[in-house]
């Protein structure tokens, strides 16, 4: 599970951090999107399905938090805001381009671990299928199964970010969940 | 899938995997997901856009800032032209020199004889009474220097 706190021999070096980019230091800042891009790319990418999007979305997350240095007096702070900022960025975006229609990813191949290549191969397939069913969820229910089961963050830390209750959260969760399974089974049935 | 153990802490949450095939078969799904792998090309673009971006920021802040000093500059001493001149003019007065008093009447009032041929008297007749009005004199000069016309002027614009 994903914490937000820093560990503490850690703290201090970001604070200082935290403290030269708000003196405009860009390399300090580029220190900072270094430590948060895994995490703000990836949450884009997952919500909206395409890197291209992802990388715009990205962007547009770190022009804010740079715009909005000056309001974030900790650095613990930054995380779970990237995190809300990206998924309001994906949303808009999401509406926007409703229009055209989702598109399979196309940038990175679900990547694999396993040394097996058949393995590896059905891995990447479900991968593929997860990404097909997300595509089908309603934005909440997206946001709250990608923060939660695929960023590994906690209930709570969820429910911080949507501005929603732990209880709202939990059943989103739970509904996307049965929606995805629906999907998979059903897809599976029909291409196997 | 929605089983409430899927809460727990992990190790009670792998204990949980073994006997829930839904929960196992989720699990397998998002870790399939969480090993979406993003080549550090397309992180390392959107660093470079962003840092672009900033730049072009502030260099588009630096350029507005610098019109603006002009900009203000320039009603500044627009300002001061038009608003120094007329602070200035009560002392231009001030330092002028009156013009020089004419002195009235400039021409004695001729009393006009009229000579009695009979009696051989000439008697004197006071002229017609002038007031002494002030005069205006225009001088006309002429190509010659000897020659000036003189006009005296009532202010009834009458030349005398």
């Amino acid at each position: 599970m994903a914490d937000f706190r820093l560990k503490a021999e850690h703290a201090g070096q970001s604070a200082g951090l935290l403290e030269r980019v708000k003196t405009g230091d860009l390399d300090a800042f580029d220190q900072l999107m270094r430590a948060n891009e895994k995490q703000v790319l990836g949450t884009a990418l997952r919500l909206l399905g395409n890197l291209e999007d992802a990388q715009d979305a990205a962007q547009e997350a770190f022009l804010r938090l740079y715009k909005s240095l000056n309001r974030l007096p900790d650095i613990q702070e930054i995380r779970p805001w990237l995190y809300r900022v990206t998924v309001n960025v994906c949303n808009d975006m999401h509406r926007a381009r409703r229009r055209r229609g989702w598109e399979p990813l196309s940038g990175p191949e679900p990547a694999s671990t396993q040394p097996d290549p058949e393995l590896a191969w059905v891995h990447q397939e479900r991968g593929r299928l997860v990404e097909m069913a997300l595509k089908t969820l309603p934005e909440k229910e997206r946001a709250a199964v990608v923060l939660r089961d695929m960023q590994g963050l906690t209930t709570r830390e969820v429910a911080g970010i949507l501005g929603s209750s732990e209880v709202t959260v939990r059943s989103q969760i739970s509904v996307a969940r049965g929606k995805m399974k629906k999907f998979t089974d059903r897809y599976l049935r029909k291409h196997l | 899938m929605n089983c409430p153990d899927w809460e727990q802490d992990s190790a009670e949450f792998r204990e949980h995997l073994k006997v829930c095939e839904h929960c196992r078969e989720f699990e397998e799904n998002a870790a399939a997901m969480r090993d979406l792998k993003v080549a550090p090309a397309a992180f390392a673009a959107v660093r470079q856009r962003v840092l672009s971006e900033i730049q072009a920021k502030k260099r588009r802040a630096v350029w507005w800032t610098w019109s603006a000093m002009a900009a203000a500059t320039c009603v500044a001493i627009l300002c001061a032209a038009y608003l120094l001149p007329s602070t200035q003019r009560p002392a231009a007065l001030v330092a002028r020199k009156d013009p020089p008093k004419i002195e009235w009447p400039l021409v004695q009032p001729v009393s006009h004889r009229i000579h009695h041929k009979s009696s051989g008297r000439s008697l004197a007749q006071a002229g017609p009474v002038r007031k002494t009005e002030p005069l205006a004199v225009v001088k006309m000069l002429t190509d010659d220097p000897n020659v000036i016309i003189i006009w005296l002027v009532d202010q009834k614009g009458d030349s005398l």
